[in-house]
């Protein structure tokens, strides 16, 4: 069964004329990286708030259709039920961390469902070594980077131990080097420990790579479902605004001038590298 | 570098930082009591001297001499009033009893106000919202407390931005009399408004994400615990009780004035 499936859904925001999201209709599997991109305000945002009920018990509104989150109807949970089984990471880590150390931080959603202490120093410690933030867990969040107050978000859900963690632009704040180092993380967090992740991001270069399960949104609507390596081949991809990887264009243009690098079109440079080097180099 | 510098708390330790701020604050309130038992002068100078050696140990001295000369403005007010007082009802009679007994007043105001800014200059934001939290006080206050605290550098530091941007276009803040200079920070707090409105309810989103208001019987990471110092300081804070009840009921007090 999916880990995640909806139907037919369509929100609209309270005193909002059309709907954010229109008739989204997807499957994601337990143990997937799928990656959501499209351009700004097209509604990903608003359907990473369905995951864990955000949409429609906080912000109210009218949900129409069926989504179902860890076998769970979210229209019938509250968000508080939720956090066991989804973590939501947010754009900005500053408004997302509220407490003067990092592991209190850390331990916010234990203490809110009433862990003991024992067992909530392990799930902590263990999250702030997966995260590997442990050495500055006694500073307080203003002492830290952007990138590292972006683990300790992380770090802040995963101690919840959910089976999904969805990161809504995660490194839009950050430059491009943290950036790398959190989706290494979310990468082994989803290898290792078999979480199931859903990625918002425009920066495919650095993140197409990682997923075999693209969801292309325009609009409220999903427009392409599916493998990343043929949906970022095609024109109508590029024309929504979505920022195709370097590597995939520059493939793309080699293969219209006729240089035949192999069927599998590249998405980051390293396996362009790899096709380039295979073609130039003499048998 | 910023105007708002001050307001930054920053981690100390030090073994007054270390006591349990209950404790702490326990003895505050005992110093506060014995200020107001006695009205002689002597004893208030030995209250006095005796909060140096923790403000030495939790090396503040800076600090509280800053809120002691903070405080002397009102202080010389409450001295001159006493004087003047019974200087008037005594028929214009100026006695160095007088000028004792005003002098012990101030000293008992310095006295409240400087073990106060000892327990705050010693407490960290965070051991106060956990006694907070271990207090009665519900949670939800101890939480908006220390949200507070944690917000404190990030506003100031948006608006030290918003000013600067505001300055960039020509906003002049340190221009005219006194209520076209408040008139000129409108430009500043509105935006500053409408960012910290919006940053809240992102927050309020986070806290719904991780479970907020779950469960009423919410368990911390951290445990206040009793050590040591803690039980020292509880039983200097006793001592000091006792003593100064015997000496109120048993010992008769001189004044400097009858010394001399
Ligand atoms: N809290 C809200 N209230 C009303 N409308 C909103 C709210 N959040 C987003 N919207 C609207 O919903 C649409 C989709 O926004 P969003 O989900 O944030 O898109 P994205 O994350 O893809 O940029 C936009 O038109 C936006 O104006
Ligand atoms: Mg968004």
């Amino acid at each position: 069964m999916a880990i995640i499936e909806t139907k037919n859904l369509t929100y609209t925001y309270p005193g909002a004329t059309k709907p954010s999201i229109v008739d989204v209709s997807i499957k994601v599997e337990k143990g997937e990286f799928v990656l959501i991109t499209g351009p700004s305000g097209c509604g990903k945002t608003t359907l990473c708030r369905c995951f864990n009920g955000l949409v429609p018990h906080f912000y109210q509104g009218e949900l129409k259709g069926e989504i179902s989150v860890s076998g769970i109807d979210t229209l019938k949970h509250h968000t508080y039920e939720m956090a066991k089984h989804v973590g939501l990471v947010f754009q900005n880590p500053e408004n997302q961390l509220f407490a003067l150390s990092i592991e209190k931080d850390v331990a916010f959603g234990l203490e809110n469902v009433g862990v003991s202490r024992e067992e909530m120093r392990k799930k902590v410690d263990w999250a702030l070594n997966q995260t590997g933030i442990y050495d500055i867990r006694e500073r307080s969040p203003h002492e830290i980077s952007g990138g590292q107050q972006q683990r300790v978000a992380i770090a802040s859900v995963l101690a919840m131990e959910p089976e999904i963690i969805v990161l809504d632009e995660p490194t839009s704040f950050l430059d491009p080097l943290s950036a790398e180092k959190i989706f290494e993380v979310i990468y082994r967090l989803n290898k290792e420990q078999g979480i199931t992740v859903i990625l918002v991001e425009h920066r495919l270069d650095l993140t197409a790579k990682y997923t075999d399960h693209l969801i292309v949104m325009d609009e409220g609507k999903v427009r392409f479902e599916g493998d990343p390596r043929q949906i970022l081949s095609s024109e109508e991809t590029r024309l929504i605004g979505v920022g195709i990887p370097k590597a995939t264009l520059l493939y793309q243009m080699l293969k219209k001038e006729g240089l035949n690098l192999g069927d599998k079109t590249p998405l980051s440079s390293e396996e362009l590298a790899d096709q380039l080097l295979e073609a130039l180099s003499p048998q | 570098m910023s105007v708002f510098d001050g307001l930054r708390f920053r981690k100390v330790y030090s073994p007054i930082h270390n006591l349990d701020p209950r404790i702490k604050f326990v003895y505050v309130i005992a110093i506060f009591v014995v200020a107001i038992l006695f009205y002689q002068i002597i004893p208030l100078l030995v209250l006095f001297f005796m909060q140096i050696p923790f403000v030495l140990l939790a090396r503040v001295q800076r600090q509280w001499l800053r809120s002691l000369r903070g405080a002397a403005f009102l202080a010389t007010f409450i001295f001159v009033v006493n004087v003047a007082t019974t200087y008037f009802t005594s028929g214009y009679l100026l006695t160095a009893a007088n000028v004792e007994n005003a002098a012990a007043m101030t000293l008992r105001f310095v006295v409240l106000v400087e073990s106060f800014s000892v327990f705050f200059l010693t407490t960290s934001p965070d051991h106060l919202g956990l006694a907070l939290e271990e207090s009665r006080v519900p949670y939800e206050f101890a939480f908006a407390f220390t949200t507070a605290v944690r917000f404190v550098p990030v506003l100031a530091e948006e608006a030290q931005t918003i000013m600067d941007a505001q300055k960039a276009r020509g906003l002049e803040l340190e221009k005219g009399g006194l209520l076209k200079r408040i008139r000129n920070y409108v430009p500043v707090l509105i935006p500053l408004i409408v960012s910290a409105i919006r940053r809240s309810l992102e927050l309020a989103e986070a806290m719904e994400s991780r479970a907020w208001g779950a469960t009423k019987k919410r368990t911390n990471l951290y445990l206040l615990k009793l050590h040591k110092g803690d039980y020292a300081l509880l039983a200097i804070t006793v001592g000091i009780l006792a003593v100064a009840v015997y000496v109120h009921f048993f010992v008769s007090i001189p004044t400097i004035a009858s010394l001399l």
